[in-house]
């Protein structure tokens, strides 16, 4: 697995991809315009709907509603942020996969956070019927926010964890 | 100049920048800042311009997600500050922060601006198209204020 990994960066960094980014002067900050742009949708609505769930802030939507509300576009934050991710990745990734900061969140934080996201967004058509939420919706969504806090750690992490050259 | 080194050398500035602790804390609550405010924002802008959550009124989903976007202003702008008071002689003359700066404040307005009218636009038969242009255009805004954000270490080498 470590040295299909290993193979899978060595590819993807060699490719036209990753390469054009690095040598374009111009490419790297839309790449990462791209990765931030899709977070500010994909996370920024994620917080709104775990803080709904946890019963902070207004209650003009139930957390149903909120959830329908957000869906499509919460959806299409996290295409284009992985799109952006994956061109940031492929600039560098031998380097990244050999960085503890950007495995961890890679392999255990966002795989988490998106079974908890997905989950809550099930289970909200349930338990976001009324103003006031469940107790389990409200573990629920501070569950999902800590995961979510996490990942964004885990990822300004990455450059502290570099190794030196 | 006298206080932007006056600004630098601040004990509070020099600790909070210091350590790996603080200094990426400001980064994540930055981060988690400019989200809240671009997520809270572009999804009431989408909603105004007819393309997002049909099934709610535009008014309902206004007044639950905008008190995030100053929530998330007020994240980002405390840890921005934060961060620029470390290099503040660098930034002095840097005019893509000072841009996205402007950027930001414009920004700031037309989200107001939305915020303000959606009740109005709302009790109409349809959603008047300068209303979806004003809502695009403060869409525009954040995505260049990010674009810019990610341009100042890109091309001048500060932050």
């Amino acid at each position: 697995m470590h040295q299909f990994i290993i193979s899978f960066a060595r590819w993807v960094q060699g490719t036209h991809l990753g390469v054009g980014i690095l040598e374009s002067t111009w490419a790297f900050p839309y790449v990462q315009l791209t990765h931030f742009t899709g977070l500010s949708l994909f996370i920024g609505t994620n917080l709104a709907l775990d803080l709904r769930m946890m019963g902070i802030g207004n209650k003009n939507q139930t957390a149903a509603q909120l959830s329908d509300s957000v869906f499509a576009w919460n959806w299409v934050g996290f295409v284009i942020a992985i799109t952006g991710g994956f061109m940031l990745f492929s600039t560098a990734a031998l380097t990244y996969v050999a960085n503890p900061s950007f495995d961890v969140k890679l392999s255990m934080l966002i795989p988490t956070a998106l079974i908890v996201h997905i989950f809550n967004q099930q289970k909200v058509r349930t338990w976001g019927q009324t103003p006031e939420t469940p107790g389990i919706a409200k573990l629920a969504g501070l569950v999902e926010l800590l995961l979510w806090l996490s990942v964004v750690s885990a990822a300004v992490l990455i450059p502290y964890f570099a190794a030196e050259p | 100049m006298g206080f932007s080194l006056w600004l630098q050398r601040n004990a509070f500035v020099v600790w909070v920048n210091g350590s790996v602790v603080t200094a990426s804390s400001l980064e994540i609550i930055h981060y988690v800042g400019f989200f809240m405010v671009v997520g809270a924002t572009a999804i009431m802008d989408l909603r105004v311009m007819g393309v997002a959550a049909k099934r709610q009124s535009a008014t309902q989903l206004a007044e639950q997600v905008f008190p995030w976007m100053w929530t998330g202003l007020v994240l980002a702008t405390i840890s921005g500050f934060l961060m620029y008071a470390s290099d503040a002689t660098e930034y002095l003359h840097n005019s893509i922060f000072h841009q996205k700066l402007y950027l930001c404040a414009l920004g700031i307005i037309f989200a107001v601006i939305v915020r303000r009218n959606v009740p109005k636009w709302d009790k109409l038969p349809a959603i008047p198209g300068g209303a979806k242009f004003i809502a695009l255009v403060s869409l525009v805004l954040w995505v260049a204020t990010i674009l810019w954000g990610v341009d100042v270490p890109a091309l001048t080498g500060v932050g």
